[in-house]
């Protein structure tokens, strides 16, 4: 698998230490990084966009959301900076660590020092700043099974698997004690993916297959996952029937009339009525698709779909091209969380996914979201970078 | 590698197909969607046009009533559950103070016929101790509004009730009905009389605001205004001193009567009754009344189920019909004008030929007696025949008419086509709803009727015991019962038998001749005029036909309804002879029509002055005994009110003592 990055002139082992510190920075992936910073600043353009009119009329400025992403957004450029500089090998030995921390945060969410939400505990506060420890408890994860698998040198055991499946469900229980579903679920897709990409044979895959099955419908069975929640994950399907009052189905319902009065073109910035009058509940967080779909039409979530795609494509590059199991294990999880994220989320908007928590990376409103996104774009830069 | 890659583009590739669906193949849906989430639409009701007598009196108007409403934002969640606990408190404190159930509260409130930006009333006409209450505690009701609401009011209640109909709530049946696409729930229309024939100049237009509103309801802007415009005000012919009169000797007549003993001892009942007063000229209805009557005010906002069993008790003879347009009675003697005009018209004889009054007249076996029980009057000419109302010189007419029809078979009925001529059995075309059009029998109607009641008949002939008189008559039904017999013309000839007219058909048939054969369409609107009092449109007075008699055959008609009442020997001669009219000259018919086994109903029917008329007078009276005993009393005191003798009669009523028929 070896290919030629027509992008950059490479000149190795250039003798001073600092420029061979340097180097691989000029080996940078600018596609995937302007793809990136694309998606981010539509993201910006829509969380202005989606609460213009309600704050306006409450004699609040419109930009107090769009100010607290940019002070969200420089955060998130200097852990995107950190993650670069780092070898991501180094990163690799201090996975325990930082797994461990991101454990240890998601246990201090469920105490009473985490602040609950409509009906969620998902958040704690950390110097005056409202932090969702999911978010990091992702790459915690993803760092964690790439260092498993990176120790079977692409010949995964059963202690292996087992390992994997261990760093995998006492963050997935934590979180599915807030409760969030949707982020549980990653977590499960997750683990799923970077068993494929390790090398688990289909026999171990199907197996894993079969008890996930068998887990689910024990949940279901002994009342893990609550009526609600089935409601909510069901309710997309009648979203159409005006009657169900039920607040996922009413939510869905707006969004479709959003996304599909949009038609080809977009109504145009500020002009959607559906954002601009509130009638889609959270559409600065995980309903921002509506704002892109109504004010940009088709063509906007058309080239929203594309650079999610652009990013995609470069990740999955990086995986392919990745020099160890590590390395292609941690930038293959992060394009799977990523489509599927996206998947779920869009889906979600236009009515084909059920209604989950699950934020819209780079573009939903959310701090902690987007910090996460970058370290981990971070990440597959690390990895593109350092790939000889 | 290769299998993540291709989920990854078929995940794509869905959301892409799925966009493309909602926003290019499906868009256009959502868009209207879109703009009807944003656009919530508040209707303002337009005030109802007012009801005028022609001298101006109000009828029908619009009062302004105290109502306690609920602004359901403040109660209420968007999705019309009640917001918490203390909303809940509030509906109840609610109901205690109004002393409803809070169901009933809820109820109203969750009525969809209010824009939810507009308060609901829950309570019109509240007391000010309840707007007090409520002021003073405003921290306990929030939410709770007092506001002045237009309501329909009739000033003189009773007076042109009938007339003037009431109004309603539109009924969900009929929303249904395309005639009513342009109202919603709640709407308020006619019912009955002209409230509901002249509904749409009433109605005025709605006022209707598009406002745009965020998805909390909050209203962001206005984006149409259309302000209500008031409906149109009716002027009618009615004259309200004159109708206050005939309400007023109606009602006495009909009461004052039921002292008055027949042959075989018992009290007149006169149950029920009517009266029409019409423009000798031009139609109009001066003025219209029908005994027992309602008070329209009490179906204002709903009616109450006291007052709704009151006029649907059968023992209340049921107030709510207008008898004087949809009581179709046999008309009795009052019909002989038209049959005389008839067998004229069918050549049978002219106004100087005689024919005999018998005491009876007897074909195929049946003895068809005068009203007089005996006396043979001998020969008469038709002005005598009418004036002494002789019912065998009629009975000998009518027979001779049938046998020559019968021979003919040119399929010509004379009495049906000339009655029709006089507005009997046909429409008569009032701006009224309800009015019937009574009937007027013949061949064809006779057969009709038969083949559609056929089954019926032979059906019980042959369950009765053969032989017995029930099988006889049955089954002479069941086999003949479509012949037009001579009988059956014989009893026509006198509004009897089938026969049946309304008042106001024989109204417009005295109309007729007293307008020299010019038959007017009766009508009680005489105006439109707009808010601003302008004309709008004008009642024209409209021909109906003519009576097509020549002026010979007009003026012996005329002639024996004068001498009914002039001549010493006419049926009605006793009730005016006292009366200052006498000398005014009155000319009328009087009617004792047999409705078996029930006391005869009775019959005025009458014009004045006779040489230049100006009014015509109808009075019935059912189970009033004889007309000149019940109704020419009623009908002489309408006419003393007309024409300004009011000291004579209005203080003591006198009904007739002697039966006339």
């Amino acid at each position: 698998m070896s290919t030629y990055d027509r992008g950059f002139v490479t000149t190795p082992n250039s003798g001073s230490r600092r420029s061979a510190m340097l180097s691989p920075l000029r080996r940078i992936d600018g596609v995937l990084l302007a793809a990136v910073l694309a998606l981010t600043g539509i993201g910006f353009v829509a969380i202005y966009s989606s609460n213009l009119v309600a704050l306006t009329t409450q004699d609040i400025s419109p930009t107090v959301f769009v100010n607290r992403q940019l002070l969200a957004l420089m955060m998130a450029l200097i852990v995107l900076t950190v993650a670069v500089t780092f070898d991501y090998r180094d990163i690799r030995t201090a996975t325990p660590v930082l797994y461990v921390a991101a454990v240890l945060l998601l246990i201090v969410t469920l105490t009473p020092l985490g602040t609950e939400i409509r009906g969620s505990q998902r958040w704690i506060l950390l110097f005056g700043v409202q932090l969702q420890a999911a978010e990091f408890a992702k790459i915690g994860v993803l760092l964690a099974l790439a260092a498993v698998f990176h120790e079977a040198k692409g010949q995964p055991r059963l202690a292996h698997v087992a390992g994997a499946i261990a760093v995998t469900v006492v963050p997935t229980m934590l979180v599915f004690l807030q409760p969030d579903l949707g982020t549980s679920i990653v977590f499960l897709w997750v683990l799923a993916v970077a068993c494929v990409v390790a090398g688990v044979r289909l026999r171990g895959l199907i197996a894993m297959g079969v008890a996930a099955l068998a887990g689910v419908i024990a949940a279901v069975q002994f009342g893990l996952i609550q009526s609600y929640q089935i409601g909510r994950l069901t309710a997309f399907l009648n979203a159409d029937d005006p009657t169900i009052a039920q607040s996922a189905a009413f939510q869905t319902r707006q969004s479709l009339i959003a996304i599909g009065s949009g038609q080809f073109a977009g109504r145009g910035l500020f002009q959607g009525t559906q954002t601009s009058l509130s009638y889609v509940p959270d559409n600065h967080t995980d309903f921002i698709f509506t704002v892109i779909g109504e004010e940009f039409g088709f063509v906007g979530s058309t080239i929203v779909l594309g650079l999610f795609f652009v990013v995609v494509w470069r990740g999955l590059r990086i995986a392919i091209n990745a020099k160890d199991v590590f390395g292609s294990v941690v930038a293959t999880g992060i394009v799977a969380m990523l489509t599927l994220q996206m998947f779920v989320n869009i889906g979600m908007t236009v009515g084909i996914m059920p209604v989950t928590g699950l934020p819209l990376p780079f573009l939903s409103y959310g701090g902690t979201s987007l910090i996460a996104w970058f370290a981990m774009v971070g990440l597959l830069l690390n990895i593109h970078m350092r790939r000889f | 590698m290769t299998f993540i890659a291709t989920l990854v583009v078929a995940l794509f590739l869905g959301l892409f197909a799925r966009l493309w669906f909602l926003q290019v193949l499906a868009g256009e849906r959502y868009v209207e969607l879109a703009d009807s989430n944003q656009v919530r639409t508040v209707i303002t009701e337009a005030p109802r046009g007012r009801i005028l007598t022609s001298d101006g009196v109000e009828l029908a108007r619009n009062r302004v009533a105290l109502a306690l409403s609920v602004d359901r934002q403040v109660l209420f969640r968007a999705d019309g559950q009640l917001r918490d606990s203390d909303a809940e408190r509030v509906i109840s404190r609610l109901a205690e103070l109004l002393e409803l159930e809070p169901s009933t509260v809820l109820q109203r409130l969750s009525s969809q016929r209010r824009s939810p930006f507009r308060p609901v009333p829950i309570a019109i006409d509240i007391t000010p101790e309840i707007l007090f209450f409520v002021r003073e505690r405003q921290e306990m009701f929030p939410g709770v509004v007092a506001e002045y609401l237009p309501v329909r009011e009739y000033p003189s209640g009773e007076i042109a009730a009938h007339v003037v109909g009431t109004v309603g709530e539109v009924s969900a049946n009929e929303l249904t009905d395309s005639q009513f696409s342009e109202y919603r729930g709640g709407d308020i229309l006619g019912r009955g009389g002209l409230e509901s024939s002249y509904e749409t100049d009433l109605r005025g237009v709605a006022g209707r605001q598009l406002l745009v509103a965020n998805a909390r309801g909050v209203v962001l802007g206005v984006q149409s205004q259309r302000d209500p415009v008031e409906g149109n005000t009716l002027v009618t012919t009615i004259d309200f001193g004159l109708q206050t009169a005939v309400e007023q000797a109606l009602r006495d007549g009909i009461e004052s009567s039921r002292s008055i003993r027949r042959k075989d001892g018992q009290l007149l009942p006169s149950v029920a009754g009517s009266a029409v007063v019409l423009d000798a000229r031009t139609g109009g209805v001066l003025a219209m009344a029908s005994y027992p009557t309602f008070n329209p005010n009490e179906f204002v906002g709903g009616v109450s189920q006291d007052y709704w069993s009151f006029v649907n008790d059968p023992d209340n003879y049921r107030p709510l019909v207008n008898r004087a347009i949809a009581g179709a009675y046999p008309p009795g003697s009052v019909f002989k004008t038209a049959s005389a005009a008839a067998f004229m018209q069918a050549g049978l004889i002219t106004p100087s030929q005689t024919r005999r009054c018998d005491a009876a007249f007897t074909v195929g076996g049946t003895t068809f007696r005068n009203w007089n029980r005996g006396v043979n009057e001998g020969p008469m000419t038709v002005v005598e025949a009418l004036f002494r109302s002789c019912d065998t010189y009629f009975y000998d007419l009518a027979y001779e008419n049938w046998r020559s029809e019968q021979r003919r078979q040119d399929g010509r009925e004379y009495l049906v086509e000339v009655a029709n001529r006089f507005g009997l059995g046909v429409s008569v075309g009032i701006d009224l709803p309800g009015a019937v059009n009574g009937r007027v029998p013949g061949r064809q109607w006779r057969e009709e009727f038969w083949l559609n009641a056929r089954d019926m008949y032979c059906a019980q002939a042959a369950e009765a015991q053969p032989g017995s008189l029930r099988f006889e008559l049955l089954d002479d039904l069941c086999r003949f019962g479509g012949v037009w017999r001579g009988g059956d013309a014989i009893n026509s000839s006198i509004g009897q038998g089938d026969v049946l007219s309304t008042p106001l058909q024989v109204a417009v048939s005295y109309q007729a001749l007293a307008n020299d054969g010019m038959v007017m369409r009766p009508h009680v609107g005489q105006t439109i005029l707009n808010p601003n009092g302008e004309v709008v449109q004008e009642v024209v007075p409209e021909r109906l036909g003519t009576l097509g008699l020549t002026d010979a055959e007009l003026a012996a008609i005329k002639r024996g309804v004068e001498q009914a009442v002039n001549s010493p020997r006419g049926t009605a001669f006793n009730v005016f002879a006292s009366s200052p009219l006498f000398s005014l000259g009155v000319a009328g018919k009087t009617g004792t029509a047999e409705v078996r086994p029930l006391v005869p109903y009775a019959w005025f029917a009458g014009y004045a002055p006779m040489d230049d008329p100006e009014i015509v007078v109808v009075v019935n009276v059912e189970q009033g005994g004889g007309g000149s005993q019940t109704a020419a009393p009623i009908v002489r005191t309408i006419m003393e009110h007309y024409f300004g003798f009011t000291d004579a009669a209005e203080e003591t009523f006198s009904p007739g003592d002697e039966i006339l028929d």
